[in-house]
């Protein structure tokens, strides 16, 4: 160190962006994820998809419920929401997701709505009990289910989605004030790791809901597979950016953590937990007799996609922009910090159970062979 | 950093200090990010500050009356006067290191065109302001800004910012900060009308002139005189005054802890 100096007064600034925001990138990211993981079976009808399509629309369906509830919660002025729609920012990536979510939420609902209506339909005519009463209710009169309706509506969504893809990263990406964000590969890493997320929660679920089908675990393997591979690729690309000053922004990302010991922790969990994903899946696609384990695979790819956003939306924010050293992060046991992150998760098991209940989403079937 | 890229730092911000003296030339408004148009105020004026480093003394009577007269909360501040003690390498001597922070009044602020409410905005004569009425506090601003000039009020729950106290400038006084600065350090004015002490002494010392973070293409409007170029970027300074925790983790002590 050139200068020799010693920072005697300066204030202490707070983090602007609390855990609620980790939440709802994290709940976002794997609804357009699962999203994507239902459309071979649902979509395009391909039957070998199918057991993994209801797994992903269960999970697509749940995060897009429980995704905004965090976002509202992230603002301090929650009520003034409407604000968004009342005056708009075109040129503002936080107002054109603003106006991208609604209509991928209703889309999602819709789409689910109609892959599962059949199943409760089916269920509304078995007797008289409780559970086939609320079908009928649940079912909105006796027409025929469209067949267009789960394509149409799923192809929309899947269209939005990719608008939430390009937003949510945008967004954090064209912020050159934080030089660890300010990155084109930021929205990709995004992406991938939400759908290494996505299939590890689909894997879980295949485990504790669906009867540990092989077909979903193999499957989802594979996702995993192409998607630590990519990021393993983007992450290598973006480090080699930095350190050959390719790219100033990144350079000055490395630089601004290249002394804390608590960064270069980060990078070797990062790494281990990357390595340890692709390998043990890799083991797993050759010896299938091991697939049975992939659920608990399925837990490390789901703390892979929350932790890649607890690092880039808490800890970044840890590095002070124009003071020397770091913040520290302490997260509070209230609603902004650890209540949030238990009460979002609960939230979102609370939405899966009722669905669980009130839908029949395990006879969801492709509309070839559906009771229409 | 080593030498040269302090230097060309250096460079860049006197060129950059340089360039706000050119017409203010309008920005495209058509894209996503970029600058949205400016309202209010009066376009025939840009207002802008001059801080002689050599006249600050760190008394932070800057700092106090800003927040007497912008009823910040405890904690909070539009204004500081960061200050360093900087050791000589070559004599070990030591000195002090002045630098009062406030909001740059960038020429792009970049944190204007992220507020998805429009309640950030940036008048004509420069000036960048935020509508708490219609503020959101989403917070996005206060990431947005390079010079950790925003925060979020805990008693408004919105955006808050340092505004050149343009309620007292509309009405003919100074900012608080300038009416209370002992050592006359903070100027500010009009840059477009030449005859303006501001005018005259950034012609004066025009080659003197320094800006923070030039690297960020924001053009800054707060300008330094006096400045030490390692100071123009985040110092690589040791953070003395994190050092409130015992071995345990645990805080030992701070002035705003509790708040």
């Amino acid at each position: 160190m050139s200068l020799l100096a010693t920072e005697i007064l300066t204030p202490r600034y707070e983090l602007a962006w609390y855990p609620w925001a980790v939440q709802y990138f994290f709940m976002i990211a794997i609804s357009y994820s699962a999203l994507m993981l239902s459309l071979p079976g649902l979509v395009f009808r391909s039957e070998r998809f199918m057991p993994l399509a209801r797994l992903a629309l269960l999970v697509a369906v749940t995060c897009t419920l429980v995704g905004p509830v965090a976002l509202l919660a992230d603002l301090h002025q929650p009520a003034r929401f409407w604000h968004f729609y009342a005056n708009p920012a075109p040129w503002s990536w936080m107002s054109i997701g603003a106006f991208l979510l609604p209509p991928y939420v209703v889309l999602t609902i819709l789409y689910g709505y109609f892959a599962w209506r059949p199943a409760l339909k089916a269920r509304g005519a078995e007797g008289q009990d409780w559970d086939a009463k609320l079908a009928r209710l649940l079912c909105l009169g006796n027409w025929q289910t469209p067949r267009l309706a789960v394509i149409v509506f799923g192809v929309l969504a899947a269209l939005f989605a990719c608008g939430i893809m390009v937003y949510t990263g945008a967004e954090i990406a064209i912020l050159a004030s934080r030089p660890l964000w300010n990155t084109h590969w930021l929205p990709v890493m995004f992406v991938l790791t939400g759908l290494i997320a996505a299939s590890g929660l689909v894997m879980l679920l295949n485990r504790l809901m669906a009867g540990a089908n092989s077909d979903v675990y193999r499957q989802g393997l594979r996702v995993i597979l192409v998607a630590i591979l990519a990021a393993a690729v983007v992450a290598a690309t973006w480090f080699i950016q930095g350190i050959t000053g390719y790219s100033p922004s990144v350079q000055a990302a490395l630089e601004s953590v290249r002394h804390n010991p608590d960064w270069t922790a980060i990078a070797v969990w990062a790494l281990s937990a990357g390595v340890l994903l692709f390998l043990a899946t890799v083991a797993m696609l050759r010896a299938p007799g091991w697939q049975r384990w992939a659920w608990l695979l399925g837990l490390l790819a789901i703390h892979m996609g929350w932790a890649f956003r607890w690092l880039v939306l808490m800890e970044v924010q840890t590095v002070a922009k124009n003071t020397a050293g770091y913040y520290h992060l302490a997260v509070e046991a209230g609603s902004y910090g650890l209540l949030g992150i238990i009460g979002t998760f609960g939230l979102w098991l609370a939405v899966l159970l009722i669905i669980d209940i009130l839908v029949p989403w395990r006879d969801v079937n492709n509309a070839r062979s559906a009771t229409y | 950093m080593d030498f040269a890229r302090r230097t060309l730092l250096g460079q860049m911000a006197r060129l950059t200090a340089g360039a706000a003296l050119m017409p203010f030339s309008s920005l495209a408004n058509a894209g996503i990010n970029a600058q949205p148009s400016r309202r209010e105020g009066d376009g025939s004026k840009r207002y802008a500050m001059l801080i002689d480093l050599r006249q600050c003394i760190g008394c932070q009577a800057c700092t106090v009356s800003c927040h007497i007269e912008n009823e910040a909360p405890l904690g909070s501040f539009r204004t500081i006067v960061s200050q360093y003690e900087v050791e000589n390498e070559d004599t070990g001597d030591i000195a002090t290191m002045m630098l009062p922070r406030l909001c740059n009044h960038c020429e792009v602020p970049p944190c204007v065109p992220v507020c998805p409410v429009q309640a950030t905005y940036q008048r004509e004569d420069g000036i960048v302001v935020v509508d708490n009425e219609a503020c959101v506090g989403c917070a996005y601003c206060v990431q947005a800004c390079p010079y950790d000039a925003r925060f979020i009020n805990e008693y408004t729950q919105t955006a808050d910012k340092c505004t050149f106290c343009a309620h007292r400038l509309d009405v003919g006084l100074l900012p608080a900060c300038v009416e209370s600065c002992v050592g006359g350090a903070r100027i500010i004015g009009d840059i477009r009308d030449p005859d303006s002490q501001i005018s005259r002494m950034m012609a004066e010392h025009h080659d003197d002139l320094m800006v923070l973070k030039p690297e960020q293409g924001t053009s800054p409007h707060v300008f330094y005189l006096g400045m030490d170029e390692r100071f123009v970027t985040r110092p690589l300074a040791d953070p003395a005054i994190w050092d409130v925790r015992n071995s345990e983790g645990k805080e030992i002590g701070y002035e705003f802890a509790g708040h």
